[in-house]
């Protein structure tokens, strides 16, 4: 019996390791069993036990020998081999067919638990979390910036004799501002007053309007009069947009101000921007923003510069800044947060 | 070092033997020529001594060497030899040098895994670099904290080691020694590394033999051979050529044995390095030494280890390949995902627990020369002993007396309390016999210490005799100046008696004659006997009673001596002038006394330690280079051939068959003789070792010694040795693990030894087996522990590439679990204590009981890892989430989120985050997740401090464990709550809350373990059969087991008992 849990236990080592006491014991327990069959032998004190005895054993141990013989590696893959399938005793990894099952059976249910525990606390998790305002916002109490046209490049360079350069920013300017489109900002979105904030009480899960920002809203910058945004006379319009944070209200009656200038270098560089709107703020009417799931058509307020005079080639780096009550425009390690900087190389 | 290329080709017997460079491993060139000599010499080394000097003639040896064997030789031919034979010394055991050792420790095993990993690292980094990836400098990172996690670890236990081999080096005493030598018809005091080849030596009592030496004069000269032969008893030399073994014949004295009595003239026929004792001190070190048991452990679970790293990485970069990540991208993750299954700071643990245990041991009178070597002693299954000095306390004692035709015993324990007082007359006539006619003395100023203690002059049984009537009798000194010695005959092996007349005690003017010496020479001399301090005349009743009483004497493995007396007729009164050469007084009908045996008695730890060996399973040996009946005596008395099983020639003498009838498997316990052995080969040799549970091999040579030590290891069996003599230490260094003695053994069995008993006390061992057996249980438990919090380390990463999703768990992180809050936990658990009674057990299967085997990696990395995961990935989705990032919204969101440039990325309450404040959350989610494998941990700590028992049932004693468990509670708090760690490290405080998001999944594991536990317990076998998936080792099988194995074996002892008697 314990023979048998053994090697099965073990089958990678069919010949036992018998230098352990309760083997001996068990040798000597063979020996008591045949004990009457044979009569005598031997001589003297270091007596080699009788061959014939253990003539089974005997000869899985000439076998094994023969292995030992051979190559290692061949002898180690051999046993490998053996250990990934065994077809004298039908089994796999040291598993019969049936332990396998067992196994398979076990870890299924065990996953299968635990995929009941995990659904279990994602489903209190959601319990706890509403859809309509995100639980903490300490992370992004203060808005990022972002600008257009974006070509993951804070580099705006380009020759204004070669439109091929410039052609881009204009067909990324044209696209954003689709969604800024007059018609469809006042088929969409209500006409608010400007000037305060336009707060929608009511529960949580109504629909909320929107207010209108319209592409008009930009003049110059808006592409409607000159469809190439200045890129071609060399006066780049550049949008500035501020992050969407649920329940983000500027100070009232200061709305955040959108101001640029050289960063570093000489101020002269930059001898003239155009703000639009002029005020070149974010009105308090698009503030706040109650989210995506209820506030569908809500449309980021913008704040279009319009560089209408810069040092032509030559790169100005230019940083535009958030000013504004709780606005904090000076993150050392965010270069996004309340600011923005990028450079001007306008070849001619 | 110069001398190391000389070491000769060990042949004494060659005058000039061939100088061969033979060890000079540093030279890398001549590479494979050098190891086919080197192979060659070993083999050399490892046959018997062959030289014929002894068998010459003092002619012959007069030629040989070319020496005059009055004058010797002159100085300038001794300094021309001395050029080119080199000084007279052994050449110190080959010492590697220290930046070597260093670098063995910066190298080795688990050392080279983790260096490999940096070395990926690197390359990663490179690769980025090199095409431009844009992307952080983990790897760069995780490279650099890899090779200084790696370079610490090894300065650490280099300094360990280098710590004990300095309290080895206090060991050594480097008095220089003087030898006497007679060159040109001079002699001359000259420094013992001088002596050359061909010298006329003297050597006299107290010397030690400055070289191999062929004696041509010698005065009642003895030797100790102890350390070389392992004989306890001294050898008689003389210049008569009595055996053809040079190691048994009387004509050659040994380099650095000592010459106890008298004194000798000899010419030197070997020095240093090809004396037989350099022989064997370079057998010794030139063996190599076979991995440690733990450090065949520690390979096959880096096998383990890069098996299922090398499967994962290859899995997710054929995956990643068919997700359409470019080839460059998949490399990466290869990379990092075989790095990420390298657990870090498991080196350091496990250095950690075997230095704790080493120190622990070292308390404990165990000096660990090598930290693998802690656990050695755990997993050995046979234990080869020395007689001489570790089982005995080398040195004769008195044990047993016959008078009055009665046995008597005499306590022969270390301290030797008990007083032997016996109110009979003969036992006073005895005991004067024994103090008067007695060569040895005490050494002057000794008086305050205990008899026993004290060092005499002389040979050990008379030192012994002396001792012993100093201790049950009274002064030796008073008594000798009472009756002053007026003439005496020597011991010599022709008379075999020793005589002396001395005057009586009262004043009065007669003379009593004293005789000692081989009880039946004695028997001889004597009419009469002392009964009750009558005499009566010698009958032949009181001759058998007299043959008894020798025999059982002499069958117990002791020396007898006889004792008898004659007082001298009165025409011997005062001033007759006593002659010794030509007898003028009566040496017949004499008195006889009685005898008293003596033995170099067993320590008193011994018996006991040896059957706690015994019941721990472990096979233990006994090896020895003294003879079949001492040995078998002392076998007896030790309980190594233990109480009830008998030998081959016991049964035959029981059933008074010959001895070739009776049938080897009958008897368990066998003596085996060196000769013997000498014509075995090695299957018989197996034969016997297999076939019998209690061995004994008497008269064993060194290299004999080796060979069993080999045979055992050949069949699987791990095998300590334990020693004393340079005659061990190349068995000492084969074995797995050598023990040497710290206050007996010699400095070359030291130097061999892996474990020094300070103590010389071979119950030490059992504390050794103890510790050892402990520390693999428990390094179990730590590699368990530290092995889980891989899975919850690698999956993130995983998903990151699957699913898309932010990284859950960066590298930073990573290495603050592996290397900050782990480690002390992992630690802590070397303290833990064991589950069941380790010394009941039966020592580990090397092959089966691994450190670490697919039960425990499946346990921690399928199912605790796998919870432990969950944990951490559902506190990362609430972190997410309540910062507004939904579960779903993230898959598939990586390449955005990861966009620097992308500073409005959309959560899904369509706020819009900039790069670095969604990247705080990121990291706030990296914490989060380092926070709830902490709190998984702690549970996974619990679970680990058993395997088989309930917490409830083991408690929480383990006060480092709770240290630790606090430990890294405070530590991670730390990390996440100090001002500044943001900018350091990139972890942010936490809320409260999010700590308490693992905690469930704590509790589930701690359930689930401990279903686990209790089903091993209640149906071990059944699970067992039915596919072992619950078992996490072979260990929960042996535990369950040995109580039937011990039924069993009684059972059979049994029914071998009934079958001896029908027989």
């Amino acid at each position: 019996m314990r023979r048998q849990l053994r090697s099965r236990r073990a089958p990678a080592f069919p010949y036992g390791y018998r230098h352990r006491l309760d083997d001996q014991d068990e040798v000597n327990q063979n020996y008591l069993a045949d004990e009457e069959e044979e009569a005598e032998e031997e001589a003297r004190v270091m007596v080699v036990p009788d061959l014939e005895e253990e003539e089974g054993e005997k000869e899985e141990e000439e076998r094994s020998q023969g292995k030992m013989t051979g190559n290692a590696w061949w002898q180690k893959l051999q046993i490998m081999i053996e250990y990934l399938w065994d077809p004298e005793r039908r089994m796999s990894l040291a598993q019969t067919g049936q332990s396998w099952s067992l196994i398979l059976f076990i870890y299924f249910f065990f996953y299968a638990s635990l995929a009941a525990v995990i659904t279990l606390c994602m489903y209190m998790l959601f319990l706890t979390i509403s859809p309509y305002m995100p639980t903490f916002t300490e992370r992004v109490k203060t808005p990022g910036v972002m600008i257009r046209p974006f070509a993951h490049s804070l580099n705006f360079n380009f020759n204004i004799s070669e439109p091929d350069t410039w052609q881009h920013y204009v067909i990324s300017l044209n696209g954003f501002l689709q969604g800024y489109n007059d018609s469809l900002q006042e088929e969409m979105n209500v006409d608010c007053p400007p000037g305060q904030y336009f707060i929608q009480d009511g529960s949580d899960d109504e629909d909320k309007k929107a207010c209108q920002f319209k592409r008009s809203f930009l003049k110059n910058c808006s592409g409607l009069e000159d469809p190439t945004f200045g890129y071609s006379t060399g006066q780049p319009c550049i949008l500035l947009k501020m992050n969407r944070i649920v329940g983000f209200r500027p100070e009232l009656g200061d709305p955040v101000k959108v101001s640029c200038k050289v960063q570093k270098g000489d101020e002269n560089d930059i001898r003239s921007i155009n703000y639009y709107p002029e005020s070149a703020s974010f009105d308090l009417r698009y503030y706040p923003y109650y989210g995506k799931l209820t506030h569908v058509n809500y449309t980021s307020p913008l704040v279009a510069m319009h560089f209408t005079d810069v040092v032509k080639n030559q790169a100005v780096p230019v940083k535009c800044q958030l000013k504004g009550k709780g606005i904090i425009n000076d993150v050392i390690n965010d270069h996004f947060v309340g600011r923005v900087i990028f450079t001007l190389n306008i070849e001619t | 070092m110069e001398r190391g290329g000389k070491r000769g080709k060990v042949s004494p017997h060659g005058q000039h033997p061939s100088r061969k460079p033979k060890r000079e491993p540093k030279i890398k060139t001549k590479k494979k020529v050098k190891r086919d000599t080197k192979k060659k010499d070993m083999e050399e080394l490892k046959k018997e001594v062959v030289m014929n000097d002894h068998q010459l003639t003092l002619k012959e040896l007069s030629t040989k060497y070319s020496v005059d064997l009055t004058n010797g030789q002159s100085p300038e031919k001794a300094k021309e030899i001395l050029i080119r034979d080199g000084p007279n010394t052994l050449t110190p055991p080959h010492t590697t040098p220290e930046w070597v050792k260093f670098c063995k420790q910066l190298f080795s095993g688990f050392a080279l895994l983790l260096w490999i990993s940096s070395i990926l690292c690197f390359v990663a980094h490179g690769i980025q670099l090199y095409f431009n990836e844009k992307s952080s400098s983990d790897n760069l990172y995780l490279g650099i904290v890899l090779a200084v996690v790696v370079g610490i670890t090894g300065c650490f236990s280099y300094y360990q080691e280098a710590k004990s081999s300095k309290i080895m080096e206090s060991f050594k005493n480097m008095v220089p020694q003087q030898a006497q030598v007679i060159r040109g018809g001079q002699k001359m005091q000259i420094n013992v590394q001088d002596v050359v080849v061909g010298d006329l030596v003297e050597v006299k009592a107290g010397d030690r033999i400055p070289a191999d030496l062929r004696l041509i004069s010698a005065q009642g000269c003895k030797v100790d051979n102890s350390s070389l032969t392992g004989e306890s008893e001294p050898q008689s030399r003389s210049t008569d050529f009595t055996h053809e073994n040079p190691l048994e014949t009387r004509n050659i004295c040994f380099f650095s044995t000592n010459c106890v009595e008298g004194s000798a003239r000899g010419v030197v026929i070997a020095t240093g390095d090809s004396t037989v004792m350099g022989r064997i001190a370079s057998l010794a070190s030139g063996l190599k030494t076979g991995k440690t048991p733990i450090g065949a452990e520690i390979e096959h679970f880096i096998h383990l280890i890069t098996g299922v790293a090398v499967f994962l990485g290859v899995t997710f970069f054929v995956l990643s390949l068919a997700l359409g990540y470019g080839w460059l991208k998949a490399v990466i993750f290869l990379i990092g995902i075989i790095v990420a299954n390298v657990p870090e700071g498991l080196l350091a643990t496990v250095t950690v627990c075997l230095t704790l245990t080493a120190k622990r041991m070292a308390r404990k009178n165990c000096l660990v020369k090598n930290l693998e070597a802690v656990e050695t002693l755990g997993s050995t299954s046979t234990i080869c002993s020395d007689k001489t000095g570790t089982l005995t306390q080398n040195r004769m004692t008195v044990a047993h007396m016959w008078f009055d035709r009665t046995v008597y015993h005499d306590d022969t324990s270390e301290e030797q309390t008990g007083k032997f007082t016996k109110g009979s007359e003969t036992w006073f006539v005895l005991a004067r016999i024994a103090g008067l006619c007695n060569r040895a003395d005490f050494k002057a100023d000794q008086e305050t210490l205990p008899v026993a203690k004290r060092e005499t002059t002389g040979d050990a049984s008379e030192s012994a005799l002396l001792k012993f009537v100093e201790q049950s009798y009274g002064s030796v000194k008073e008594m000798r100046e009472k009756s002053p010695k007026v003439a005496e005959i020597p011991f010599n092996s022709t008379n075999k008696y020793q005589l002396s007349i001395h005057r009586h005690e009262d004043g009065s003017p007669g003379h009593v004659l004293m005789m000692k010496g081989a009880p039946e020479r004695i028997l001889e001399f004597c009419s009469s006997f002392l009964l009750h301090g009558q005499e009566f005349p010698i009958d032949d009743k009181m001759k058998n009673a007299f043959q008894d009483a020798y025999s059982e004497l002499g069958g117990l493995g002791e020396r007898v001596l006889g004792f008898c007396f004659l007082n001298l007729p009165s025409s011997f009164s005062t001033g007759f002038p006593f002659n010794t050469d030509e007898i003028n007084f009566p040496m017949s009908n004499l008195c006889f006394v009685g005898l008293v045996s003596m033995i170099d008695p067993p320590r008193a730890a011994v018996p006991s330690a040896v059957s706690k060996c015994r019941s721990a399973g472990i096979k233990v040996i006994m090896v020895t280079g003294d003879h079949p009946i001492t040995a078998k005596a002392i076998a007896r008395g030790v309980g190594i051939i233990s109480e009830g099983t008998e030998t081959a020639e016991d049964i035959a003498a029981r059933l008074g068959i010959p001895i070739s009838q009776v049938k080897a498997r009958n008897a368990k316990a066998i003596v085996v003789h060196g000769s013997e052995l000498k014509d075995m080969n090695s299957e018989q040799l197996n034969q016997i070792l297999q076939n019998h549970t209690e061995i004994v091999f008497a008269r064993t040579s060194p290299q004999q010694k080796l060979i069993i030590v080999e045979g055992c290891q050949k069949l699987g069996a791990i095998v300590a040795v334990t020693g004393d003599g340079v005659n061990d230490s190349p068995a000492l260094k084969k074995a797995d693990i050598g023990i040497a003695m710290g206050i007996t053994g010699s400095d070359v069995s030291k130097q061999a030894a892996d474990l020094i008993l300070l103590d010389d006390n071979f119950a030490s061992i059992v504390t050794g087996v103890e510790e050892g057996r402990l520390i693999f249980d428990n390094l179990k438990k730590s590699i368990a522990y530290t092995l889980t919090s891989n899975i919850p380390e690698i999956t993130p990463f995983l998903l990151f590439i699957i699913l898309g999703i932010p990284l859950p768990l960066g590298t930073i992180t990573i290495l603050c679990i592996d290397l900050g809050t782990d480690m002390v936990p992992a630690i802590s658990l070397a303290y833990e204590s064991p589950e069941s009674d380790i010394m009941q057990r039966q020592p580990r299967n090397p092959k089966t009981d691994n450190l670490v085997n697919h039960h425990l990696i499946g346990i921690a990395y399928g199912q605790i890892g796998m919870i432990q995961a969950l944990a951490g990935f559902f506190t990362y989705f609430v972190v997410m989430a309540e910062n507004g990032f939904m579960p779903l919204h993230l898959l598939g969101i990586r390449l955005k989120w990861d966009d620097p440039f992308l500073n409005n990325l959309e959560d899904s309450y369509g706020q819009q985050w900039t790069y670095e404040q969604r990247k705080v959350v990121e990291f706030t989610c990296h914490t989060a997740f380092f926070a709830s494998i902490v709190v998984v941990q702690w549970a996974d700590l619990i679970i680990c401090k058993t395997r088989r028992n309930s917490v409830f049932q083991q408690g929480m004693k383990n006060k480092v464990l709770i240290f630790g468990l606090l430990e890294e509670t405070l530590l991670a708090a730390l990390l996440s709550y100090t001002p500044g760690m943001g900018v350091a490290l990139r972890m942010y405080p936490l809320r409260v809350t999010w700590w308490l998001c693992a905690i469930p999944y704590g509790i589930v594991i701690f359930i689930c373990d401990e279903v686990r536990k209790l089903i091993i317990r209640k149906r071990p076998e059944g699970w067992l059969e039915r596919g072992d998936i619950l078992l996490t080792s072979a260990e929960e099988l042996r535990m369950t087991r040995v109580p039937r194995a011990r039924t069993e074996l009684d059972t059979s002892e049994r029914a071998y008992e009934l079958e001896a008697d029908t027989e």
